[in-house]
C-alpha cells in the first residue's frame, strides 16, 4: 500500500493506492496522527485502493471521529468493491461518500 | 589441508617454507652464475696471461738467439775462413816463391852447375829430402833441367820445414823429371823396391798450372802415396815464354777436415764449398751438403733450392749474413765466409730447430710451471666448488629449518587458533586471549578480535536467549490464549445431542494465533436458537480481548430474553462506553424459532447471510444492515425475519472466507463461496463446512492467509 499526501491550506487529500489491510493499516493510522494538526477539511481518494479489511475500517473511522472534532471528513472514488464492503459494514451510513 | 610429516600442505607454513627455499634458490643462482662468470672469466685472463707470456717469451728469446747466433756465428765462420784462407794465402806464396826462384834459376841456367840430385833414399825417411822421379823411358840423368833445379832442393826443404801447413813440395820439369820434398822418401818405391812410373807430365797439378797458365790451386784430391785428402797449388815456370816446370805443393786438408767434422757435435756443422760451387768439406749426416769426388760433385749454385743455391752464390763473393735458409720443410741459420785466396767459401749452419730449444725447454718450462699453476687454480677452484656446494647445503638445511621455524612460530598459534575456535560450540563459547597469540602482529590483533567477537557473541547471546525466553513465553501465553479462546466457542459437536430438529456445526480457523473471528450458538429456551457470527476489526491480542468482551455481552444481553437488535443495540452501547481503542466488531445475531423456522435476525455491519430453501440452492439473502458495534455510540440496528424451511440451510461466515486471496491477488469472492456449497447443496453441515474449507484452500494455494475463517452452518431437519 501507498499513500499519497497533498495538502492545499486546511484540506489534506490522501490517495491510497492497494490494499489497506492489518498489516497496512497500522501505517496510515501514523500517517494520519501525523498530519491532522490545521486540518479541517479531509479527503480519501479511494480510487486506486484494491482491499481494505476490517482495521482498514477501523482506521477510517478513527478518522472520521477525529475530523467531526475539527472540521469534515470525505471519502471519494470508492470503487464498486469498496463500496459493497461500506454497505455490508454500515459504513455508509456515518462516512460523507461523496 | 593435508597434513605430512608435521607440514601442514598448502598452509601457510609450507607457503612461508617455499618463500625461503625460493629466495634462497635464487640467491644461490645468482651467487653461482657470478661465481661460474667469474671462473670463466679467470681462466681465460689466465689463459690469454699464459699464450701471451709464451708468445713474448718465444719472440725475446727468438730474437735473442737470433742476435747470439748472429754475432757468434757469423763472427765464428769469418774467423775461421780467414784462418783457412790464410792457409791457402801460406802455401799460395809459398809456392808463388818457388815459382819465381825456379823462373830466376831457369833464366840463368847457363851461369852456373849442376846441383847433384839423386833417387829417393829410403834411409832418409822420417826426413825432409830431395829426391827425383821420373816417367818411364827418361833417362833423368841426362836431364839438363835437374841440374838447376835442384839448386832450390835446400829451399825446399827449409821451406817445408818452416810451413805449418806444407808436408811437401815439388818441381815437376817438361822433360818428365821431378824433384819432390817430403819426409816419405822409403813410400816411394813399390813392394818390389822398384820406383812406380811417376808421370809428371799428366798429373793433375801440373796439366792444371800448364793450362791455367798462372798460380793454380787443384780441387780435394787424395795424395798419391799417403792416401790423405788435401788440395795441391801449383804454378808454371816459363822460360823464353816456354813451359819448363811446374813447381807445386801438397796441401793436406785433414786438419780442416777433422775441426769440419768436430764442429758438428756441438749442434752446428761447417761445410767448404770451392769456387766451382762444389762441396769440399761436410760432415757426415748433416742433411744438406755431401762431399762427393771431384767428378760427381755438383754445383750446389745450380741446386734445385733456389734458397740454397743463392745463399751459396753470394758466400762465395762475400760476408753473408746469417741468413735463415729452408731445406726440405726445415729452417736453418747459414752463415757464408768466403776465402778469398782460393775463392772458396766457409759456411755455418744450423738446424734452426736447435737454436730455438732453449727457448723451446724455456716455453715448455713455462708451460709446465703454467700448467702446474692452472692446475693448483683448477685445484683450488674444484676445492672451493666443494666448499661452496658444502656451504649452498648447509645454507638450504639451514634456510629450511629456519624457514620451518619461522612458519612454526607463525603458523602455531593460527593452528590454536583454529582448534580453539572449532571447539568453540554449544556453551563454551569464550574465546580467551593466551600468551601464545601475543605475537605482537597481526595474528595477536586476530586473536584480539577474535576474543572482543566472542564477548560480544556471548553477551548477543545471552540476550537472544532473554529475548527468545520472552518471546517463547509471550508465543505459550498466546497460544494458551488462542485455546482459551477456542475453548470459549462451543466445540462439542453435536452440541446438543437431544436435539433432533436441527443440526448445527461451526469451525474456526484463526489466521494467527489469536483471531478476532468468533461464532456462538446457544439455546435461548427450549425453541429458540441464539446464533452469532462476528468479527473483531484488527487481530492479535487485543482482537481476542475485543472478541471476548463482545461474545459475552451478546451472549448475556441475549439470554436476557431482549430482540436481535436490541441485543445489539445494548452491546453497542456497553462497548462504546470504554472504548477509547475505536476498536469495533461486525455482528450478525439472529434467534431461530426451531418449531417454526422463523429466524429473527440483525445485522451490525456483517457479511450477508446465505440461505437454502429447501430442495433449493444456496443463496446470498441481502438483508439490512446496521454500523458496526463499537464504532459510534447509540447505534439503532434494524431487525428482519426470514424463515428456514425445513431441510433449509442457514450458512454464516466471516469477510475471511469471501475475501480469501489468492497468489494473483484474485479475491474468493462470493460466486466461487455460493458454488462451493451448492457444489453439494444437501450435504449435512460439516461437510458443507468441509467443502468450503477445500475450496478455499484450493483456491488460496500457497499465498498466505491474511484472515480468520470462521464459518457456521445450521440446516432444520
Amino acid at each position: 500500500m501507498t499513500i499519497e499526501s497533498k495538502k492545499d491550506a486546511g484540506k489534506l487529500t490522501l490517495t491510497i493506492t492497494g490494499r489497506l489491510d492489518t498489516v497496512a493499516a497500522p501505517k496510515l493510522e501514523e500517517t494520519l496522527k501525523e498530519s491532522y494538526d490545521g486540518v479541517t477539511e479531509l479527503v480519501f481518494d479511494l480510487a486506486k485502493l484494491e482491499y481494505i479489511s476490517s482495521a482498514g475500517l477501523r482506521v477510517l473511522l478513527s478518522a472520521q471521529k477525529t475530523m467531526n472534532k475539527q472540521g469534515s471528513m470525505k471519502v471519494i472514488n470508492v470503487g464498486e468493491e469498496i463500496m459493497e464492503i461500506f454497505e455490508i459494514t454500515g459504513f455508509t451510513d456515518i462516512l460523507n461518500i461523496g | 589441508m593435508i597434513k605430512k610429516f608435521g607440514l601442514t600442505l598448502g598452509g601457510l607454513q609450507q607457503k612461508i617454507l617455499n618463500l625461503v627455499l625460493i629466495f634462497m634458490l635464487a640467491l644461490m643462482a645468482v651467487f653461482s652464475g657470478v661465481w661460474f662468470y667469474q671462473q670463466t672469466t679467470l681462466g681465460t685472463v689466465v689463459g690469454d696471461a699464459s699464450s701471451e707470456q709464451q708468445k713474448s717469451i718465444e719472440k725475446v728469446s727468438g730474437d735473442t738467439m737470433h742476435q747470439v747466433i748472429d754475432g757468434s756465428m757469423t763472427k765464428t765462420n769469418a774467423l775461421q775462413a780467414y784462418i783457412a784462407d790464410d792457409m791457402f794465402s801460406d802455401v799460395k806464396t809459398d809456392v808463388a816463391t818457388l815459382q819465381s826462384l825456379a823462373t830466376g834459376l831457369f833464366e840463368h841456367m847457363d851461369s852456373f852447375e849442376a846441383h847433384p840430385f839423386e833417387l829417393p833414399d829410403p834411409a832418409k825417411d822420417g826426413q825432409f829430402s830431395a829426391q827425383v822421379l821420373y816417367e818411364e823411358g827418361v833417362d833423368y840423368t841426362k836431364s839438363e833441367y835437374l841440374g838447376v833445379a835442384a839448386h832450390m832442393s835446400e829451399t825446399m826443404i827449409a821451406m817445408c820445414k818452416q810451413s805449418d801447413y806444407l808436408d811437401n813440395c815439388f818441381i815437376g820439369l817438361a822433360d818428365g823429371t821431378i824433384l819432390c820434398v817430403d819426409d816419405k822418401s822409403a813410400n816411394k818405391y813399390d813392394e818390389n823396391g822398384n820406383l812406380p812410373n811417376f808421370l809428371v807430365r799428366e798429373r793433375p797439378w801440373y796439366v792444371g798450372a800448364e793450362s791455367a797458365g798462372e798460380l793454380w790451386f787443384s780441387g780435394i784430391d787424395a795424395d798419391t802415396y799417403t792416401d790423405k785428402i788435401g788440395i795441391e797449388c801449383a804454378a808454371p815456370v816459363y822460360k823464353d815464354g816456354k813451359l819448363i816446370a811446374v813447381v807445386g805443393a801438397d796441401l793436406f786438408l785433414d786438419a780442416m777436415g777433422d775441426y769440419v767434422n768436430s764442429a758438428s757435435s756441438q749442434g752446428g756443422y761447417i761445410a767448404v764449398i770451392n769456387n766451382e760451387g762444389k762441396v769440399i768439406f761436410a760432415p757426415e749426416g748433416n742433411g744438406i751438403f755431401t762431399v762427393e769426388t771431384s767428378d760427381n760433385a755438383k754445383d750446389i749454385r745450380k741446386d734445385e733450392n733456389k734458397e740454397l743455391a743463392g745463399f751459396v752464390s753470394k758466400a762465395l763473393n762475400k760476408q753473408t749474413g746469417l741468413t735463415t735458409v729452408n731445406i726440405n720443410g726445415k729452417e736453418y741459420y747459414m752463415v757464408g765466409s768466403p776465402m778469398n785466396t782460393v775463392g772458396w767459401t766457409v759456411i755455418s749452419f744450423v738446424d734452426k730447430n736447435i737454436t730455438e730449444q732453449p727457448a723451446q725447454l724455456m716455453i715448455s718450462e713455462f708451460q709446465s710451471i703454467n700448467e702446474d699453476a692452472a692446475d693448483k687454480f683448477n685445484d683450488s677452484m674444484n676445492h672451493s666448488k666443494q666448499t661452496i656446494f658444502i656451504m649452498i647445503a648447509v645454507l638450504l638445511i639451514l634456510g629450511s629449518i629456519g624457514g620451518l621455524f619461522v612458519a612454526n612460530r607463525i603458523v602455531k598459534p593460527v593452528e590454536h587458533m583454529t582448534k580453539r575456535i572449532h571447539e568453540i560450540s554449544g556453551t563454551d563459547l569464550a574465546f580467551e586471549m593466551d600468551d601464545i597469540y601475543r605475537t605482537g602482529d597481526e595474528i595477536e590483533v586476530l586473536a584480539q578480535s577474535f576474543a572482543t567477537l566472542s564477548k560480544r557473541t556471548i553477551s548477543y547471546i545471552e540476550q537472544i536467549t532473554k529475548i527468545t525466553a520472552e518471546k517463547e513465553r509471550i508465543g505459550a501465553e498466546l497460544e494458551l490464549a488462542t485455546r482459551i479462546q477456542a475453548d470459549m466457542l462451543p466445540n462439542i459437536f453435536p452440541p446438543f445431542p437431544d436435539r433432533s430438529e436441527f443440526d448445527i456445526y461451526a469451525t474456526m480457523t484463526p489466521a494467527k494465533e489469536v483471531g478476532g473471528d468468533f461464532y456462538d450458538f446457544f439455546l435461548i429456551d427450549d425453541n429458540h436458537l441464539g446464533m452469532v457470527m462476528a468479527d473483531v476489526s484488527g487481530k492479535g491480542v487485543p482482537a481476542a480481548l475485543f472478541m471476548m468482551m463482545s461474545k459475552i455481552l451478546v451472549n448475556n444481553f441475549a439470554m436476557m430474553g431482549g430482540s436481535p437488535a436490541k441485543v445489539l443495540e445494548q452491546t453497542n452501547a456497553q462497548i462504546c462506553k470504554n472504548n477509547d481503542e475505536e476498536m469495533f466488531v461486525t455482528v450478525w445475531f439472529g434467534v431461530l424459532d426451531i418449531e417454526t423456522g422463523k429466524v429473527t435476525a440483525a445485522n451490525a455491519g456483517h457479511e450477508y447471510p446465505i440461505i437454502k430453501k429447501a430442495n433449493g440452492e444456496f443463496e446470498l439473502f441481502k438483508d439490512k444492515h446496521g454500523f458496526v458495534i463499537g464504532g459510534m455510540s447509540g447505534m439503532k440496528y434494524k431487525e428482519y425475519e426470514f424463515t428456514l424451511e425445513k431441510g433449509g440451510t442457514l450458512f454464516l461466515y466471516t469477510d475471511g472466507v469471501a475475501e480469501a486471496t489468492n497468489a494473483e491477488n484474485q479475491l474468493f469472492g462470493t460466486e466461487r463461496m455460493l458454488a462451493a456449497l451448492n457444489a453439494e447443496p444437501e450435504a449435512d453441515p460439516k461437510k458443507l463446512l468441509e467443502n468450503m474449507k477445500k475450496s478455499v484452500d484450493e483456491f488460496v494455494g500457497d499465498a498466505p492467509q491474511f484472515d480468520d475463517l470462521t464459518m457456521l452452518g445450521v440446516t432444520l431437519l
